[in-house]
């Protein structure tokens, strides 16, 4: 095994997504390089990445979410962006959190509706979160009841 | 602000929601950057070396596969750390550091043995849904220790 | 040349350490490991429509993939199949995937179950053979050997070489292998003057086995290739079988081969080399502790019943202890040979053979097919007489003799 050299040592990545009837990756990247600070913002087909240190990247989020705060959604990412261990055209594939994304992105617009609808909601208003259903069991009487109209 | 542990661990979702709301996400993205931001062996394309998958015997057995352990010395530390955990139960596109079932089960069963608050819920699948979603998940955040926005 | 592309499908070797080992295996035999790039949508209709209800997502991602091969949506090479060792979830789909893909495809498939410990040592004659018969079919489709060529087989127990001419054996060598090129040397005397042609008479050479590089090296060896292709090509030749399907099952003294052949071309095939006790070593063991040599311990086998014998392990040392103990409690020779054939046989069909289709001819080669014991074993347990052609200790050297003969300029 060879000696490995990290790079961008002390930095930190995030994926800044847009799914937005109002704003397209292009414009946020517009905005972004406006306020870059000099770190560095690559586009990409859903939106940018932006690395340079934590507090230069926390602030350009933040004013970023201001543009349009239901449809822009930020996470970390761990390889600084075009890293070749990751890049698609070195792997002859998507890397396999692509198609995470993916999936939670066709999703993303409810949760924007979410978003959007949370400043109208009384805070101690009672909430109902998805949950996953579980298979309910017939009761043994029911069932008894169904064999016995069946039978008649 | 809580460090909350999100599954799946790569979420955009999730990691998106606990920051918004003023809580650090702990996710797999935070592993995987301290990995290649160390020096050591070159062992492309996460730095995982086999060394970690022995590191990963602290959380399974020597005849639990090696891919389970390599995970879990990444989500091991995590679990230890969080103090809340959101959990998307139908979250079965999640891939890569997410990938494997068995090491998804170990998970999950080792964040409940620590008797953290955790919110258990699952995908939006309509406007309705969305709404409930973003409101339970804000609303399990506001009532950690440390509060929030 | 080009590179032969490879697409790998995987859960677990970037969690495992072990990525960078199958790349690199791939890299030294000049080939690429890719991931074959599909779309989400692809994943969700390619999973459904395979039927296996896995719940591990790169197992659906590792099955849509395979789809996506198969129907030719993406283009490959070769296949190589990679799950974690003793995960019973990943072993059911690599199987179902490497039988899938062979019975839907011309890919040549590899599958294999790794370790934090798994090499790219280990993995190069995999590799090796993947890309052999990717990029050199037209070579491994030669029938007919021609012209004076000679072969080389540099094994971890025993040298062998062969000289053939015009489609003949016409001289042999073997020695047990102490120094590589020594041994090397020793046998090709040993077959020149059987054959009673000079060094210089040779119209091409090929080499295989564990020392082929070194050996080939050192004699300009025309051909140098891994032992999977050319042992399964010399498989086929002997046992005049080259059409249609066959299985070859090699037990080596360091390693076994089980290799499902179609037309002399290997489709998938097993490497196991972990286990001594699956190996001729453990009959050689055995053959010590009896007394007798190697050669008499198969026909010692044939008179004796297995099941006589209790073996609490497959284990070259537990095992043998087990045969030490049934000699002390007063069981025959005999029956504690075939009980070590038996043992090394049922390992091997549990081990690997589950791993490959078994399709008749069955043909066993290498020294170990010599043990009459070893091979009835198992024919019992897979049920079918089994094939050992002429010279199949030879099994190498012939296989390169009749490959070398496609280097003989003007051929």
């Amino acid at each position: 095994m060879k000696e490995y050299r990290p790079r961008y040592v002390g930095t930190v990545t995030k994926y800044v997504f847009v799914e937005s009837p109002d704003m397209t990756p292009s414009d946020l990247a517009i905005r972004a390089y406006e306020i870059s600070l000099g770190v560095m913002i690559k586009e990409t087909c859903f939106g940018l990445q932006i690395t340079g240190n934590q507090e230069e990247v926390h602030q350009i989020v933040a004013r970023l979410r201001e543009f349009d705060p239901a449809h822009i959604f930020v996470k970390d990412r761990g390889f600084p962006p075009g890293d070749p261990r990751r890049c698609r055209a070195n792997l002859g594939g998507a890397r396999p959190g692509y198609y995470g994304h993916e999936f939670e992105i066709s999703l993303i617009r409810y949760v924007s509706k979410g978003i959007e609808e949370l400043p109208g909601r009384a805070p101690d208003q009672a909430v109902h979160p998805p949950r996953a259903a579980g298979l309910a069991r017939l009761d043994a009487k029911k069932l008894q009841k169904i064999i016995e109209s069946q039978e008649s | 602000m809580a460090k909350v542990f999100i599954y799946p661990t790569t979420s955009l979702i999730l990691s998106d929601l606990v920051a918004r709301f003023g809580h650090q996400p702990l996710s797999a993205a935070l592993q995987v950057r301290e990995k290649i931001q160390t020096a050591g062996l070159e062992s492309p394309p996460l730095q995982i070396t086999p060394e970690d998958p022995k590191k990963g015997l602290k959380y399974a057995a020597v005849e639990v596969p090696s891919g389970v352990r390599g995970r879990m010395s990444l989500y091991g530390p995590m679990i230890e750390e969080a103090e809340a955990a959101v959990i998307i139960h139908d979250a079965d596109f999640s891939f890569g550091c997410m990938g494997c079932a068995r090491t998804n089960e170990l998970i999950q069963f080792l964040l409940r043995k620590r008797e953290i608050p955790i919110l258990d819920i699952r995908y939006p699948r309509s406007d309705d849904e969305g709404v409930e979603f973003v409101a339970a998940i804000r609303k399990f955040l506001q009532d950690l220790p440390g509060g929030g926005a | 040349m080009s590179k032969v592309r490879i697409a790998q499908l995987a859960c677990g070797p970037e969690y495992s350490g072990v990525q960078n080992e199958i790349a690199e295996a791939a890299r030294s035999v000049d080939a690429e490991i890719f991931f074959p790039d599909i779309t989400l949508k692809d994943i969700r209709s390619g999973y459904d429509m395979f039927g296996l209800d896995v719940r591990s997502p790169d197992l659906k991602l590792a099955i849509a993939r395979a789809r996506a091969l198969v129907e030719g949506k993406v283009e490959a090479d070769a296949v190589f199949i990679a799950t974690c060792f003793r995960c019973a979830e990943a072993a059911i789909v690599r199987n179902e995937l490497r039988r899938y893909i062979h019975e839907n495809s011309r890919l040549p498939v590899v599958s294999y179950s790794f370790t934090e410990r798994t090499t790219a040592g280990t993995l190069l004659t995999r590799m090796e053979a993947l890309t052999t018969i990717a990029r050199r079919r037209a070579l491994l489709a030669r029938e007919v050997q021609e012209g004076l060529t000679l072969g080389v087989d540099s094994g971890s127990s025993t040298t062998k070489a062969v000289v053939m001419r015009d489609n003949q054996i016409i001289g042999t060598g073997w020695l047990p292998t102490t120094a590589v090129l020594k041994s090397a040397e020793d046998v090709i005397e040993l077959a020149l003057k059987e054959a009673g042609v000079t060094r210089d008479e040779i119209q091409a050479t090929g080499t295989t086995g564990y020392g082929r590089f070194l050996v080939g090296e050192k004699i300009g060896a025309d051909l140098i290739q891994e032992e999977l292709t050319v042992n399964s090509k010399g498989a086929v030749y002997l046992a005049d079988s080259q059409h249609g399907p066959s299985t070859v099952i090699d037990i080596g003294g360091m390693d076994n081969k089980a290799i499902s052949v179609q037309d002399g071309i290997p489709g998938t095939f097993t490497m196991g080399g972990i286990c001594a006790g699956a190996s001729g070593r453990f009959l050689e063991m055995t053959a010590k502790r009896l007394g007798v040599d190697i050669t008499e311990l198969g026909p010692l086998a044939m008179k004796g019943m297995s099941t006589m014998v209790p073996m609490n392990s497959y284990c070259i040392v537990f095992g043998t202890q087990s045969l030490v103990n049934a000699l002390a409690a007063g069981s025959s020779p005999e029956d504690v040979a075939a009980a070590a054939c038996h043992s090394v046989a049922e390992q091997v069909f549990e081990q690997q053979l589950q791993e490959v289709d078994i399709k008749e001819p069955v043909i066993m080669v290498g020294g170990t097919s010599l043990i009459q014991g070893l091979v009835r074993a198992m024919g019992d347990l897979l049920q079918t007489e089994i094939v050992v052609p002429h010279h199949s200790q030879y099994i190498g050297a012939v296989g390169s003799s009749l490959l070398a003969s496609g280097f003989i300029k003007g051929t």
